[in-house]
């Protein structure tokens, strides 16, 4: 009868939800709703934009709709589309009473750390599917695949982390849905800046080391910082 | 004996109660540094307008300007505040943790720099937008700053609405509303450092770092209209957090007696 | 507040451990010889409330290797409460718990991983059947679900053939047995069962008897909190938490 180390726990946790929800599709089913229905929307609202152009102070021409512009509503997107599936993997296990079995088994870290991946793992999925269908029906362009792929990929990260970190908080308050939203919406704000900082240099035509260490290292720092205090403090919020 | 939901626990905390702060102060009695403030702060509001001259550059010719007096020092303790929140709120954590007391007094005062951090936000968003509006010519420009100072007062808000959402488990509250200062204190430091600074601004930035820039009677008003404003919010976190102990400590006694009447 | 300890027979096996090899213990049957290991778990002026309603206080209990303590106590007296922090799951407002084996107190995860416990709110996964909620559980413990040994234990509680139904199909009596299977798993030297027979039929009762002389046998240290006569028949030792 030997204990499990804590990633062993966590890494069991990630499979039981998974396997739970690819059987139900709570999560999958409410967030890809979400996406391809505000896919839709922002894609339609955006129709006669497309044209449109704008003159800067320094008398250069640019068109409106462009590629930031594009990739900055697709994480607005990805942002809403978060907060209206993530919260499901916390709130399930405490109004379900199953989140008391998880204290007994499992350390408050493994807990973290199952979810988290979960999360990210769910988030990922539906990145993968309207990632593609956004760039078809609105002509987002890649850019620069080496500063496109770690962008999408720690993002999401980001995302996913401050996600579970508000899904822990919100869950344990009985008015959890509506706490969800308001409280990580502020927190997402930020990360929405950073991101869209970064993703500009996929389409700038000269990109060097110090705007590369700039604009990338405020979403990287971010994403750690926000995992890092969120272990540490985590099990304030999990155990009584 | 020591009772967990009265307002603290441990024995000196309990002895500051019975003889500091619940003792209600006779007007014979006030300390130094509570008339000191009051002496620096109508200072402060009579040198705005009779010390300072009006500023070069700016609308009104430099009247509009002397609202900054009280602009700026609202927007910094508004930083301040989060900083002062976020020390109470680690402090409550790691006594939780280490001597397994529940250290509630940290909570009040966390939860007191809080409360008053939204509202020193609130001034600095007003006051910014009341000049903007004189100044640039449109109440709101989403100028970096005042995008990051409104997402900070989201931030504010959704600290208070966490502590609201469980106001019924005091010892619950404590915890989630600490465990947000700490995790939200990452988008606090980007809005308060990194956003003004990634994104171009209309601000001055070099007003309060580059002594050359402001005049001699400016500097003898704006500075000890820090001081004032800082000596006000010690004041006022500390009435806040004696108000919330003594609402604890009714709240208490009212269980009591509801316990004893049943019996 | 007054907590009285009523022990049935004898003092239980109060100097047990020094006894060599193996030690004497006490049951409704006579004297019996159990596996000599010093679990022992220690329980000094516990209480408990919620907000600033008391529930207990000043509960002790010293319980050493293969005793039943059936704790006792009317509705809202906080028996349950007492359960979970003696597994750890709140922190008590009063008063201090501690286990111990061969002298050494269990603390984190070793503490964790000797604990068994059910409990009427302690739900399983309605979305995953019987043996898949079995082999989760199992996982979380360090244990290698396989099946034959998923299907041991689920014949154990009497679910055999059921174990690939989801447990949202189970009845109430059915998920009290998978309940009794997942308390079970790695066989924790402490089992703590907060009314193990509710919902059960004649059958399952049984079951729940099986499990407890088992785990009396094999010298580790049982709590049930009942107001069922019955279950009060099991304890060998009574302990009433209760506001007097």
């Amino acid at each position: 009868m030997s204990g499990s180390l804590w990633y062993q726990q966590a890494v069991a946790l990630w499979r039981k939800d998974l396997r739970a929800e690819l059987r139900t599709r709570v999560a999958l089913g409410s967030m890809g709703v979400f996406a391809l229905a505000s896919l839709m929307l922002i894609a339609l609202s955006m129709l006669s934009l497309k044209d449109e152009v704008f003159v800067d102070a320094l008398g250069h021409s640019h068109l409106a709709w462009d590629n930031p512009a594009k990739m900055a509503l697709l994480w607005v997107l990805f942002c809403f589309a978060a907060f209206a599936g993530l919260s499901h993997s916390f709130v399930h296990e405490e109004s379900t009473g199953t989140a008391q079995n998880l204290r007994l088994f499992m350390s408050a870290h493994a807990v973290y750390a199952g979810k988290l991946f979960f999360n990210f793992t769910v988030l990922g999925a539906i990145m993968l599917v309207i990632t593609p269908i956004y760039m078809l029906l609105t002509g987002m362009q890649v850019g620069g695949i080496m500063v496109f792929v770690p962008i999408m990929v720690w993002g999401g990260m980001s995302l996913a982390a401050v996600a579970t970190t508000v899904a822990a908080l919100a869950s344990r308050a009985h008015t959890s849905g509506a706490l969800f939203g308001a409280i990580g919406l502020p927190m997402l704000i930020v990360l929405l800046v950073l991101i869209m900082q970064a993703a500009k240099l996929c389409y700038s035509a000269h990109i060097d080391t110090i705007s590369i260490v700039k604009d990338t290292g405020g979403l990287l720092s971010y994403g750690i910082l926000i995992i890092t205090l969120s272990a540490l403090s985590f099990h304030f919020v999990w155990e009584d | 004996m020591a009772t967990l939901h009265s307002p603290v626990v441990n024995k000196e905390d309990n002895q500051k109660i019975s003889t500091e702060r619940l003792t209600p102060q006779t007007a014979y009695h006030v300390p130094l540094w509570k008339a000191l403030t009051g002496l620096i702060m109508s200072y402060v509001i009579v040198g705005a307008f009779f010390i300072a001259h009006g500023a070069i550059g700016f609308a009104e010719k430099g009247v509009a300007a002397r609202i900054i007096f009280f602009h700026v020092p609202c927007a910094v303790l508004s930083s301040i505040a989060y900083f002062v929140g976020f020390f109470y709120a680690a402090r409550y954590l790691l006594k939780l943790k280490s001597e397994k007391i529940k250290p509630f007094l940290d909570d009040y005062r966390s939860a007191a720099a809080m409360e008053l951090g939204f509202l020193f936000c609130l001034l600095a968003t007003i006051t910014g937008s009341i000049f903007a509006g004189v100044q640039w010519g449109s109440f709101w420009n989403w100028d970096p700053r005042e995008t990051s100072i409104v997402v900070m007062l989201l931030l504010y808000a959704s600290y208070l609405l966490l502590r609201a959402a469980n106001s019924l488990k005091p010892e619950l509250r404590a915890r989630l509303s600490a465990v947000y200062a700490v995790v939200a204190l990452v988008p606090a430091q980007f809005l308060i450092w990194a956003v003004p600074r990634i994104l171009a601004t209309m601000h001055p930035t070099t007003t309060l770092t580059d002594p050359r820039m402001t005049s001699l009677s400016y500097k003898m008003v704006l500075y000890p209209a820090f001081i004032a404003f800082v000596l006000l919010f010690i004041w006022l976190m500390q009435l806040r957090v004696r108000m919330m102990m003594l609402w604890e400590q009714h709240r208490h006694n009212a269980q009591q007696t509801m316990e004893t009447d049943y019996r | 507040m007054k907590i009285s300890l009523i022990i049935k027979q004898k003092q239980v096996n109060n100097h047990s451990h020094f006894i060599p090899w193996q030690q004497v213990v006490r049951t409704q049957t006579g004297l019996r010889l159990c596996p000599l290991n010093t679990l022992r778990l220690q329980i000094s002026n516990l209480g408990h409330r919620y907000g600033g309603r008391k529930l207990f206080q000043g509960v002790n209990l010293d319980a050493a290797a293969g005793t039943v303590v059936a704790v006792l106590g009317t509705n809202g007296t906080g028996k349950s409460t007492f359960l979970k922090i003696v597994a750890g799951l709140l922190t008590p407002w009063q008063g201090t718990v501690s286990l111990s084996l061969d002298g050494a107190a269990l603390t984190g995860e070793k503490r964790r991983h000797i604990i068994g416990m059910t409990a009427p709110d302690m739900a399983l996964y309605q979305e995953l059947s019987g043996a898949e909620n079995l082999e989760f559980f199992a996982s979380l413990r360090g244990l290698n679900p396989d099946t034959a040994m998923l299907r041991s234990s689920l014949e154990k509680v009497g679910l055999k053939g059921r174990g690939r139904d989801l447990v949202s199909d189970y009845s109430s009596g059915m998920r009290q047995r998978l309940r009794l299977a997942v308390a079970q798993l790695g066989s924790p030297r402490l089992l703590l069962l907060d009314e193990p027979s509710s919902n059960l039929d004649a059958a399952g009762i049984e079951i729940v008897e099986s499990v407890l002389n088992q785990h009396r046998e094999a010298g580790h240290i049982v709590l049930i909190a009942t107001n069922a006569p019955h279950e009060m028949e099991w304890g060998d030792v009574h302990l009433q938490v209760a506001q007097l």
